[in-house]
């Protein structure tokens, strides 16, 4: 695996004194001392502590990331967290790594992406490239591998019937200005049918679980588990794709209890699968910059459930995979939804939309809402700041674009 | 009285060594995690004398040793101070007359009966950016406070340095944590504030409280001694009862921990390094039965340290704490990856364990102070009878 190594270090600097390391004030210069020692050890041919200098970079770096509020961690901190990926990513391929010492490295990269802050041109970005395509070549020679694959058993949901005179509209590829006319300005929400046939994601590289797994199977992503984000119950935690799937779409080790790959920018950190997608055109209508877009992944089994909430920007849910039961109510009637006092969820309603309270919540009955079934292909625009409810149907994969 | 480190030296805070400095080809993580109990160098004045160390200050990188017996001062070790200076670290010129010392990553501050100083440790040369003078406790009106305590408030470890506190709190001692702050008053009432996203105030909320508030759960028991860690809280009662409260994710509130028996068993299935007990150390009594964990404790608990024992004094690293009981045993938990635990392996614990070395040694543990990853233990000789 000395091969490895050297696809590694073809892009890193070429040597100490073009690798920069250079930190604001907010980092002590006993941090970057040993951030010193870590650099000096990638270059050198002879060091055995490579793995400890740079475990205690992730260590320190880790109680500044938890120190405080997340949004008020200085970035430079979060750089730091990223170099220290960095250099015990490097210390792993140094030589001769095991597969679980590659997949350990891919993990690494992975939490820099995730916790950390781009350093180096996004250099954690470049290197779990490298190391995926590695463990994909493995995983090719492996032919058993691909034999062993199973069809998941087909689910037959109960799937609600849509009243006529509640059904959101459906629209076939409408122009952008009659879309502009009729449904962004009226802020008034429909389907928009066939605007994403032509994704790969649909046709070339369909998002089945196999094809999940050989993309992403080894990356390490943030999962919700327990039934909804209300439920005292409900935490978050890191699994690999393959063991989200094992765990909670196949259900292979009897876990109870519900897993949600949700509202994760899987894109950014898995371009591979950003290939498979595209923007939809009418986000061109919005007045923010392209860049601004936020695209989220909402994958998991059937039964997930987003309680009812609203949020600040115009969103279009596209459905790749399987269906999705979705309710929307008009910020008009938000007095008769009883979002939650507490500043955290004012955006989320306390209701439970399928099954209401009606003593607690006498008012929710008289609240007029639109419904639909979401099936693959389809395209639901919902309107900034109405309020929507979303209950996956079966096995479901879901893109969001939050746009302004 | 002698001093024992262990835990984390990467700076060579407990004991400098070449193979810390310099990449040395050696094991070097033997060197970076003192996993056994080392006895403090002395520090040898100018005279030739032998100066005690009465009391230890420590950050994650640094050591600063109080010599308080006659001419008092201090000497500092760990970063910045090298190798050629002595068993002790660096006498600070700076320092004579000190009677207590705070030092962290940024600044060394240095008590006198007069003044405050703060010294900056980031320049190249120790700059003073800060001094404060001070009035000096009067006879008896009123309480005698301890640093970071002063007369009318109290020292933060980085600027604005004072901080104004209410007279009517009557503070005793106070403790600063990463983002939070435990201060005792002359009555033994407990009040803490700050920010409290990790349970770390005790009132039963993860809300932050900009005043302090007392923490209500503790009303009616008069407590002694108050320490805090980077996320968790302890205090400790008149009658020798130990109160935790706040984070639990190293278990360092030695009550079950989820998060930490996750990591021990990822340990074990990975390759384990060669410091690391086998794999069935993770649980002792095997796994009980619908055994509750902990991960934030919002409200104090009783932790019963060791059933028969009352405790004398208590520290906190930044996910560790030690606890010395009043016949003389140290007891620690929580993260111990360093080796900040004394237990001679790189482990941490969700329970507290009795530091058997000093019991070894027939030594009596009669203080304790913890650095962020690190723990120092002041000891006597136990007279064998």
């Amino acid at each position: 695996m000395a091969r490895l190594w050297s696809k590694v270090s073809v892009v890193l600097p070429l040597n100490e004194e073009q690798f920069p390391l250079q930190f604001s004030d907010k980092v002590e210069s006993s941090v970057v001392d040993v951030l010193k020692r870590c650099r000096q050890q990638l270059y050198s041919h002879t060091s055995t502590s490579r793995l400890l200098d740079a475990q205690i970079i992730l260590d320190i770096s880790w109680e500044k990331l938890n120190t405080g509020t997340w949004r008020h961690v200085d970035k430079e901190w979060r750089r730091v967290y990223s170099y220290g990926c960095l250099f015990k990513v490097a210390a792993l391929c140094h030589e001769d790594p095991s597969a679980d010492e590659i997949l350990q490295a891919i993990r690494t990269c992975d939490m820099g992406l995730l916790m950390g802050a781009a350093i180096m041109d996004n250099i954690l970005q470049i290197i779990v490239q490298i190391l995926q395509g590695e463990v994909r070549k493995s995983a090719e020679e492996d032919e058993t591998n691909c034999a062993e694959v199973k069809k998941i058993r087909l689910e037959s949901p109960d799937v609600p019937v849509i009243k006529e005179n509640l059904a959101i509209p459906r629209i076939k590829c409408p122009s952008l200005e009659s879309f502009n006319t009729n449904y962004l300005l009226t802020l008034k929400p429909v389907i928009l049918e066939g605007i994403i046939d032509h994704w790969p994601a649909l046709n070339d590289h369909p998002w089945s679980i196999e094809y999940l797994r050989c993309v992403a199977g080894f990356r390490t992503v943030p999962v919700e588990v327990g039934s909804r984000y209300t439920d005292e119950e409900w935490s978050q935690t890191l699994l690999t794709v393959n063991e989200f799937i094992d765990r909670y779409i196949l259900k292979k080790d009897a876990v109870e209890g519900l897993g949600y790959l949700a509202q994760h920018q899987l894109f950014d950190q898995i371009p591979e699968l950003k290939e498979d997608i595209r923007l939809p055109d009418y986000c061109c209508l919005g007045e923010g910059d392209e860049d601004d877009i936020t695209v989220n992944a909402w994958f998991g089994p059937g039964s997930t459930v987003s309680p009812l909430h609203q949020d600040p920007q115009q969103n279009f849910l596209a459905q790749v995979v399987g269906r999705k039961y979705i309710r929307l109510y008009s910020p008009e009637d938000t007095d008769k939804l009883y979002p939650h006092q507490s500043q955290l969820l004012h955006n989320t309603s306390q209701v439970d939309v399928e099954n209401p309270d009606t003593e607690k919540f006498p008012e929710f009955a008289k609240a007029p809402y639109l419904e639909c079934v979401l099936q693959p292909g389809d395209v639901l625009f919902i309107p900034v700041q109405h309020w929507h409810y979303v209950r996956s149907l079966e096995l479901s994969f879901s893109v969001s674009f939050w746009w302004s | 009285m002698r001093w024992f480190g262990f835990g984390f030296n990467a700076f060579g805070q407990i004991h400098a060594s070449e193979k810390v400095i310099k990449d040395g080809r050696s094991d070097v993580t033997k060197e970076v995690k003192v996993i056994h109990p080392t006895e403090l160098g002395k520090h040898v004045d100018t005279n030739g004398c032998c100066l005690q160390t009465s009391q230890i200050r420590a950050s994650w990188s640094r050591r600063a040793s109080l010599h308080l017996d006659g001419n008092s001062s201090m000497c500092l070790a760990g970063y910045g101070t090298g190798i050629s200076n002595g068993p002790c670290g660096i006498p600070m010129e700076e320092s004579h007359g000190c009677t207590d010392a705070h030092v962290n990553e940024s600044y060394l501050t240095l008590v006198f009966v007069d003044r405050i100083e703060c010294w900056n440790l980031q320049k190249e040369e120790n700059t003073l950016s800060w001094s404060m003078e001070i009035k000096p406790p009067s006879e008896s009106s009123e309480t005698p406070v301890n640093f970071p305590l002063v007369f009318g408030g109290y020292i933060a470890p980085k600027p604005p340095f004072y901080h104004p506190l209410s007279p009517q709190l009557k503070a005793r001692s106070l403790a600063l944590g990463a983002e939070h702050a435990i201060l005792l008053t002359a009555s033994g009432t407990v009040y803490t504030w700050g920010l409290g996203s990790h349970g770390q105030l005790g009132h039963g909320s993860l809300t932050s409280e900009e005043e302090p508030r007392a923490v209500e759960a503790l009303w009616g028991m008069p407590m002694s001694c108050v320490a805090t860690g980077g996320w968790h809280s302890v205090c400790l009662s008149d009658g020798g009862d130990l109160y935790v409260w706040g984070w639990n994710e190293s278990g360092q509130l030695g009550l079950p921990s989820r998060g930490l028996r996750k990591a021990l068993q990822q340990q074990s299935t990975q390759q384990a390094g060669p410091l690391c007990p086998a794999a069935s150390t993770a649980s002792p009594e095997g796994e009980k039965h619908e055994e509750v964990f902990i991960s934030i404790q919002a409200f104090p608990a009783l932790l019963d340290v060791t059933p028969s024992c009352e405790i004398k004094t208590a520290s906190c690293g930044s996910r560790h704490t030690a606890a010395v009981t009043t016949t003389g045993d140290l007891y620690t938990w929580g993260w111990g990856e360093y080796g900040q635990l004394g237990h001679q392996m790189l482990i941490s614990s969700d329970e507290p364990q009795c530091v058997e070395f000093f019991k070894e040694q027939q030594m009596r543990v009669v203080d304790v102070e913890c650095g962020a990853w690190n723990t120092f233990a002041a000891v006597i000789k136990e007279d064998v009878a």
